[in-house]
Formats: structure tokens, sequence, C-alpha cells
């Protein structure tokens, strides 16, 4: 009998989802149009919504007002940001009605600190979870894609310069870590990565600067925070770190001289054997063709 | 050693090769090629067709297994073959077949001379010339390198107890630099040497069947030659064979 009464609870409640649905498509009417933005003094910002992108996010049965709790009808009411950055930080406010306690911990960040002092460049929740497209964090898809995600900063040299960084994605998908990663990514991007990704040593939402003491990766915490995966790891497994930085002869010198010692002896060996080899051929041709040997 | 047969072509032939040693060089041939196959598209794993090698193998962490087990069988080999060389070295009759020594220097320049048209002689080369012999060190070397840092990169936790973590990236570094020579090596030296030589085009057979003609060895490894009949190890002459 329950069951009965399960069931009909279940198609009342699915009631509304469908009419909810066709206020979703009332806004799509416009918004799904290619193209759609609006303008701000420091550009455009792209309000297009794919509706099938929109059907694959965690998000997928909210209907747009759920967010969106002010744009009711049409025309929308004024809007209070004066510039395409000032709409996006506002938009987290959006996010934080929901993840209030994300929204509270990513604010004492370094990345939160600064929003709030008004830095440009700095990432915003849809900076990394998209707007509308967004999916689990835990999923195979978001976790393998995380170099990505923050490598649209941190391999731009022009913004990591402005606040004294250094572009360390390039390094990091040179490192077993980065491999690994990119190859799940690539090949099998339905599993997880189970090597490290960034935020598993510098956390997500907590994110400090690497000379915080506080940080997981500063240097001493470095090797607690290896041995987070790496358990058994020895006590100078830490200095195998190359800092997601290119080897030099002032970094990770070990392995930038064995880089060199290669770069030698192969085109070397390959010489000396290239050589001999085209010596014994052309002893062949002057004995089979030549007069002369 | 020594044991003497005649095929049905080319005359009498002397034991090149034991087949333990046929055996070993199977094991050596397979598992360089698979290792080859699933090592190359992790150095290189940004390129298009490294991926859809892993795709292939079925993702990266079979591609390792693949890599690691017969990176084990390989090791395997290499330790059987060390007990092999020094077990040998108790046998009463010894010829030091892979020892360098001057000679092989003075071969090479000898070579060298007979190649270019200076000398109208080839140097007289033993039972393996300078050319196996470099072939036969640049492997042992490579396996033994190829091994060290191979563990290093599987096993970086328990070496870090030890050594400092910087040998862990220098470690992958000199694997896949190592890798690179051992194919490039094996690609002009092995294959021009064994397979591609006008004179044995398509292949020597003796590391398969095992045996190598007399009438090769004769011109080929003549030191070889005295040292067998020195021994009294050489086969029946063809012509008093014709007479039984």
């Amino acid at each position: 009998m329950y069951w009965l009464i399960l069931l009909a609870a279940a198609w009342i409640l699915g009631f509304p989802q469908a009419s909810l649905a066709q206020d979703n498509a009332a806004c799509l009417g416009c918004h799904e149009v290619e193209g759609t933005k609006i303008s701000f003094p420091d550009g455009g910002l792209d309000v297009t919504i794919n509706a099938k992108k929109f059907a694959t996010s965690v998000h997928k049965d909210f209907t747009c007002t759920t967010c969106h709790t002010n744009h009711t009808g049409y025309p929308h009411p004024p809007r209070t940001a004066t510039s395409r950055r000032a709409y996006q930080v506002l938009a987290q406010q959006i996010c934080a009605t929901c993840h209030a306690d994300q929204a509270q911990i990513f604010d004492l960040s370094v990345h939160g600190r600064g929003v709030r002092m008004g830095l440009g460049d700095v990432p915003v929740c849809a900076s990394c979870h998209t707007a509308h497209a967004v999916i689990r964090p835990k999923s195979a898809a978001f976790r393998n894609n995380i170099p990505e995600v923050c490598g649209n900063c941190h391999a731009n040299e022009t913004i990591m310069t402005r606040y004294g960084l250094r572009p360390v994605y390039q390094a990091y998908v040179e490192e077993f870590h980065g491999v690994t990663t990119r190859l799940y990514r690539l090949v099998t991007p339905e599993i997880r990565s189970p090597a490290a990704v960034c935020y598993d040593c510098h956390t997500a939402h907590t994110v400090r600067r690497v000379a915080d003491p506080l940080s997981p990766v500063a240097p001493g915490n470095l090797l607690a925070t290896c041995r987070t995966c790496h358990t058994q790891a020895g006590r100078f497994f830490a200095t195998a770190w190359t800092e997601h930085r290119i080897p030099s002869l002032r970094h990770s010198t070990l392995v930038y001289l064995v880089q060199w010692f290669y770069l030698i002896l192969i085109p070397g060996v390959v010489g000396v054997l290239a050589i001999l080899t085209v010596m014994d051929l052309w002893h062949w041709a002057v004995t089979r063709w030549g007069g002369r040997a | 050693m020594g044991r003497t047969s005649v095929r049905r072509r080319g005359g009498p032939t002397v034991e090149r090769f034991s087949i333990a040693q046929r055996i070993e060089h199977f094991v050596l041939l397979l598992s360089f090629n698979i290792l080859a196959l699933t090592g190359l598209p992790q150095k290189y794993s940004t390129t298009g067709w490294a991926q859809r090698l892993i795709d292939v193998f079925g993702g990266i962490e079979t591609t390792r297994l693949i890599h690691r087990t017969f990176a084990v069988l390989l090791m395997a080999q290499g330790l059987y073959h060390l007990a092999a060389v020094l077990a040998s070295q108790r046998r009463q009759v010894r010829r030091h077949d892979m020892h360098l020594s001057r000679q092989d220097l003075r071969d090479v320049i000898g070579d060298m001379k007979f190649m270019t048209g200076r000398s109208r002689e080839r140097p007289r080369f033993g039972r393996f010339d300078y050319r196996q012999k470099f072939e036969y060190w640049a492997v042992v070397w490579g396996t033994a390198l190829m091994a060290a840092t191979g563990l290093v990169m599987w096993f970086p936790t328990f070496i870090s107890q030890w050594l400092p973590g910087v040998v862990i990236p220098a470690a992958r570094v000199a694997h896949g630099g190592e890798a690179l020579l051992a194919l490039f090596a094996v690609i002009i030296w092995h294959f021009y040497n064994a397979h591609f030589r006008p004179d044995i085009f398509p292949m020597d057979p003796a590391m398969f069947t095992g045996k190598v003609p007399l009438e090769r060895l004769r011109h080929e490894h003549p030191r070889e030659m005295d040292n067998l009949e020195a021994a009294g190890l050489l086969p029946p002459r063809e012509s008093e064979q014709a007479d039984k």
C-alpha cells in the first residue's frame, strides 16, 4: 500500500517540475540564441545558455529563477554591477546562498582575499566551476581537468608576473603527477586520476601562498603533505620535488646535468655508429660496383 | 660448445650459440620490444601517437603494468646471465669471448682502414668482433642503468629513505635518455649488423639456429677458427666427409 502513496507523492512532486521546465523554456527563448550578450565598459559578457550542457550539470533540476531570483519577468530589473568584473564578483553571492560554508573558507584563501582587494585576475566561483555547466567536483571529468583549470591563469606569464609568481603549469604537466593525470584525462577520462592534481597539495578553497607557514606546501609541511598519498615516503622524499621548475643549473642541478649528459651522449654514440655503418656500406658498394677497394 | 653438424646447404657448421643463449636472446628481444612499446609513449605522453598507443594498451595503468612485468622479466634474465657468466668462469676451457682488450681498439682502427680502402686485409677477428662486443657491453650497461633508474621510479618512497630526493626526477631523465640511446643503437647498429648488411640480408640466422657455417666463420672470425682448430673442435673437412 505504501508504495502506492509513494508513487502518488512522486507524481504530485514531479508535477510542479514540469511547469518549472516550462519556466526555463521561457528564458531559453532568448538566452539560447547564440551570442546573447550584455555589455559593460570592461567588455561584454556572454549570457548564452547551452541547454544541453545545462542538462548535464548538477543544477539541471533548478529553474533559472532559483539562482536568478529577481529575473522573474522581462524586461529584467536594472543591473547593479557597473563592470563585467563586478558582475562576476556579485554572482558569487548567488552561489553562497546555498554553498555558504565553501564561500566562507574561500573568502579567507589567497584567492578570496584577492577578490576582496578588487584584483581583476583572481578567480571567482564560476572561473573554475563554470556558471551553468557545473559538474561534481569529485567526478573524474572535473578532477582530471584540474591542471587545465588552474592553468588558465597559472600557465600565463603575464598574469603571474603581476603577482610575483612563476607560471607552473608547463612544469607540472611534465612531472610524474602531470603526465599521469594528463593521460587519464585524454585516454581514460571516465576514471579519476590517482596522481596528485593541484588541489591535492594546495587545497582548493583554502589555497594559501606557498610562503604562508599554514600552507600544506610550505617547506615545513611538504613532507607531511607528500605522505598523505605516499604513506611510506622516506625522509628525503620531499627533496624529489622540482618545485614546478624546469630543471636548470640552479634548481634540480642533478636532473639538469643528466639531461645534458644524454644530449651529448646520444648524438655522440649515434654519430660514431652511423659513421661506421656508412663506411661498411661504402666498402660493400665499392666492392660490388667500383673498381677500387 | 664446438659440437658439430652438417646443414643441408652451406657445408659444415659449428655451434655458435647454445640453446640457453638463444633463449636468453629471445627473452631479451621480447622484453626490449615490449618495454620500448610501453615505455616510449610514457616518455612522449604529450603526442597524439603516444595517447593512441596507451589507449590500445587500455590506459596508463595497464601500460605501466605491462612495462613493469617485462622489466622484471628482463632483470631476471640479466641476473641469470650474470650467474651463467660466473659459472662459465669455473670451466677449464675459457676463451674470454666478450673481454675487451687493446686488440679490439686495434681492430676498430684496422677495420676503418679496410673499409676505406687503405688496407687490403680486414683485421682477423676472434669469436666476437668489436661490433658484436660493443653491442654486448651496450646491453649490459643499458640493462643495468635501466633497471637501477626504473627501480628508483618504481619505489621512490623506499629510495628516499637513503638518497636525496633529486635522484628520483634525475632517474626519470636518465631512464628516458638511455631508452632513446638504446633504441637508436638497436636501429642503427643491430639492424645493420644483424639484418641489413648486404651479405646477410634479411637476417643473420646464427642467433636462431645457433649454428654458423665454417665458411662464414673463416671469413668473419678467423682467429676463432684458429682457436677451434687448436682445440681440435673443428668438424672434419668437407673432403673427408665426402670420402665417407
